[in-house]
């Protein structure tokens, strides 16, 4: 190969690295993408690449983790804040982040990368086998904290859902919840609203969730307090906020707000 | 118990040889075990066994000998000459093996009221004393259970699913007869289940780890028990459908055993009552010796069942699922060949039990294990979805797919041109709705045999996820899972090999087995 040949391929390549450098910390990153699984000497953790850069993500613990693995074969939505954190198994570290499965299925989802001794992760919340006898991220034995006050006066309730989803393995704690503080406010009225939200993503685009969602999200939460107990008649609303997306923490649109009046 | 030091394979070849051999010798030929008929007014003594291949199987009435005559589970309750009995054979674990089966259609010529059209047959059309008519039962030991379709809730009102169902294949002909066929008179579907052993239900019925009024792995409501308003752990039956022992009997009272006037409420509290004081587990085993001696593992025998916690997670090393104390690891030297094949086979169970609770493998694709938080796929062990303390079952609301019955995992028959085996199942095909999610790792499209908690809930993620049964009393109850696709334990452990692409070593399976096979 010539000379000349080689330092424009070479030019070419750093003007390719500049051109996808990472973002700088501080930055909000919102894409959807397909996890990827890397294997460890313990756990695995998992990551996820966008515009040329691999981005972590979390790793395997238990149900108590605050940010739980996505899926293999599903893309996944992430929203996070570039941090400037050293990278974890080969990515850059976005804190806080919020992961969501995105509910088709897509067959491209499907990378698990073997151990490589270059990624070692040195904090271990559980093992990958069996545990020592406590969720991962549960209070220490012994540890102690303030009970919260008791709730007074209206309350006003969210409850957060993954993209396009009503409820799930995430809400039996939520739920039961909104029957407890019910009862402490002696509620006598109940409001559900369900709301379709959207995302604005990093690239523009706008991701929307199916318009029917909000209503569904109302009439499930609904029903499932009646069926638990909650013996008051809910009012039902449903809104749309796709016209809110803005790419800031828009993971909160995928909600059904609970309003209990006493 | 520290990582380092859970594998105990040998590194010299002789003693690892032994195990293997002990695992083939530690299986003998079946014997023929008792047939408890309905209305015998034999007593059932407060500790009993029975002989099976591996050994003899172990029961204890904790209340003390259960006397028989009159008692609603050993007494004819229906037009069809069946008790719960029938189905619920003590000497096989309190389930019935295929061999039991198949010794009963010879000794009775297929009159036993165990072959009742109802559910004995294929289908109830079928033609009476054709082992044709009732192949499913004879080779797989699977009843069939005929469910509504559309489901309906515990009110009776009908649930709208968010799934059509169409019947690909009908060998029997049930799914598309025009009185028992989805489309039929009856609007049921058929599908074909083994009976789940009736032992140690205090265990698999606790409202311990992770009951609440929401059912955990998806947040919709949990069953509850209709006397006191509670919810219930969901872990009875294959697909959740009955909340307690007592609707459970009620329901197959009705269904099983055609019963013409419900059952009344002493003789559902008396068959309760027996239920939650029986245990059950393997007492001897040919290899291992016994397995109830003072000193032995705490996790072996009826005794320590009749002994322990319910409702405890053991997926960690505070509990342990099968707790054995290291008890059988590193054992002193021998001197005599059965001394030292017992010495040897102890040792291969003691490896058993690390490869169950230790060994990491990929759990890739299964809904309600890899959907619930933990991701997909996640690094762990046999112990993580049979994690309940001294079962083995999950611990609350434990159905899972885990590929027994939904294409491409379950076992068919391979088809060709020179196949001489057909399929004997039915195969359903499963479309989800648009507006629904659809199942997790299949997709909008699924293909089973039988949809499992699916047909309760009609729900898509739900297709094919069965409540995991209970590990104990595995060597007197052949073939295993619900559609009895496993004939032996060799073939249960190379399903899960195949399915998560685990690549046992040919040790890691015997070790397996032998240590299945003490439980």
């Amino acid at each position: 190969m010539k000379h000349w040949m080689r330092a424009v391929i070479g030019l070419g390549f750093l003007a390719s690295l500049s051109a996808v450098a990472a973002p700088p910390p501080g930055t909000r990153l919102s894409f959807v993408s397909c996890p990827v699984v890397r294997d460890t000497r313990s756990v695995p953790c998992w990551t996820s690449d966008y515009q040329g850069d691999s981005y972590y993500l979390t790793i395997q613990s238990d149900v108590s983790a605050a940010v739980q693995p996505p899926l293999l074969g599903h893309r996944v939505l992430v929203e996070g804040i570039v941090s400037d954190k050293p990278q974890i198994c080969g990515g850059i570290v976005l804190e806080p982040v919020r992961l969501s499965v995105m509910p088709e299925l897509d067959a491209n989802c499907n990378t698990v990368l073997p151990v490589d001794e270059r990624y070692v992760i040195d904090f271990n919340p559980r093992p990958p086998g069996p545990s020592g006898g406590r969720l991962a991220f549960d209070p220490a034995p012994g540890a102690t904290s303030a009970p919260p006050a008791p709730p007074v006066g209206e309350q006003q309730l969210p409850i957060y859902f993954d993209f396009d989803r009503a409820v799930s393995f995430r809400h039996p704690d939520v739920l039961l919840n909104i029957i407890k503080v019910a009862g402490q406010v002696k509620a006598t009225r109940l409001k559900i609203t369900g709301v379709r939200g959207a995302h604005k993503l990093s690239d523009g685009t706008l991701l929307q969730e199916s318009t029917t969602i909000g209503r569904k999200r109302a009439e499930e939460v609904a029903a499932l307090l009646k069926g638990a107990g909650l013996t008051l008649d809910a009012e039902l609303d449903w809104t749309d906020a796709v016209a809110e997306a803005d790419g800031v923490d828009d993971w909160q649109s995928r909600r059904a707000t609970v309003v209990l009046t006493p | 118990m520290l990582p380092n030091n859970v594998f105990r394979c040998r590194p010299w070849l002789p003693l690892a040889t032994l195990a293997f051999s002990g695992a083939l010798l530690a299986q003998s030929v079946e014997p023929a075990r008792p047939w408890w008929s309905p209305g015998e007014d034999t007593p059932l003594p407060a500790t009993l066994e029975y002989a099976n291949g591996w050994g003899r199987f172990g029961l204890v009435n904790a209340d003390g000998p259960v006397t028989t005559d009159g008692h609603p589970f050993f007494e004819a309750l229906g037009s069809n000459g069946r008790g719960c009995v029938t189905c619920h054979q003590p000497a096989d674990a309190m389930s019935i093996s295929v061999a039991t089966i198949a010794r009963r259609w010879q000794e009775t010529e297929g009159k036993d009221p165990l072959f009742a059209a109802i559910d004995g047959r294929n289908c109830p059309h079928l033609p009476a004393g054709d082992a044709a008519a009732h192949s499913l039962l004879l080779k797989r030991g699977l009843i069939r259970v005929s469910l509504p379709w559309p489901p309906r809730d515990s009110s009776g009102t009908a649930i709208t699913p968010g799934f059509s169902i169409e019947v690909v294949r009908d060998p029997s002909g049930c799914n598309t007869h025009p009185e028992y066929g989805l489309d039929g008179e009856r609007h049921e579907i058929s599908v074909y289940r083994r009976p789940r052993s009736a032992i140690n239900l205090r265990y698999v019925t606790a409202a311990g780890f992770g009951v609440t009024p929401f059912i955990g792995k998806t947040g919709m409501l949990a069953a509850k028990d209709p006397e006191t308003g509670k919810p219930v752990n969901m872990n009875m039956m294959a697909d959740a459908r009955e909340a307690t022992l007592k609707t459970q009997a009620n329901s197959a009272a009705n269904g099983h055993m055609q019963v013409v006037t419900p059952l009344s409420a002493e003789q559902l509290a008396r068959i309760q009552a027996f239920e939650l004081q029986l245990y059950g587990a393997q007492s001897w085993s040919n290899g291992a010796g016994s397995l109830v001696e003072t000193g032995g593992p705490s996790g072996f025998g009826p005794r320590n069942l009749r002994a322990g916690r319910d409702g405890v997670l053991g997926n960690n090393t505070s509990n342990y699922v099968f707790p054995m104390e290291d008890k059988w690891a590193n054992l002193p030297e021998v001197e005599g060949a059965d001394a030292m094949a017992r010495r040897a086979f102890r040792e291969s169970v003691q490896r058993g039990h690390d490869v169950f609770f230790y060994r990491t493998f990929w759990i890739k694709d299964a809904t309600h294990i890899n959907t619930v938080g933990l991701g997909n796929p996640i690094k762990r062990t046999c112990a993580t979805c049979h994690g309940m303390h001294m079962t083995g079952m999950d611990v609350a609301n434990g159905w899972m797919d885990l590929g027994t019955t939904n294409a491409p995992w379950a076992l068919e028959p391979p088809e060709s041109p020179w196949a001489k085996e057909l399929p004997e199942l039915p195969l359903f095909k499963l479309t989800c709705n648009a507006d629904q999610p659809p199942h997790p790792f299949l997709g909008r499209t699924v293909y089973t045999q039988d949809p499992g908690r699916a047909l309760i809930s009609g729900k898509c993620e739900d297709i094919g996820a069965i409540v995991i049964q209970q590990f104990r009393g595995l060597a007197a109850r052949a073939p295993y899972f619900s559609n009895g696709s496993a004939a032996n334990l060799r073939e249960l452990v190379d399903f899960y090999d195949r399915r998560f692409n685990i690549r046992y070593t040919e040790q890691e399976k015997a070790d397996l087995v032998n240590f299945l096979s003490v439980l």
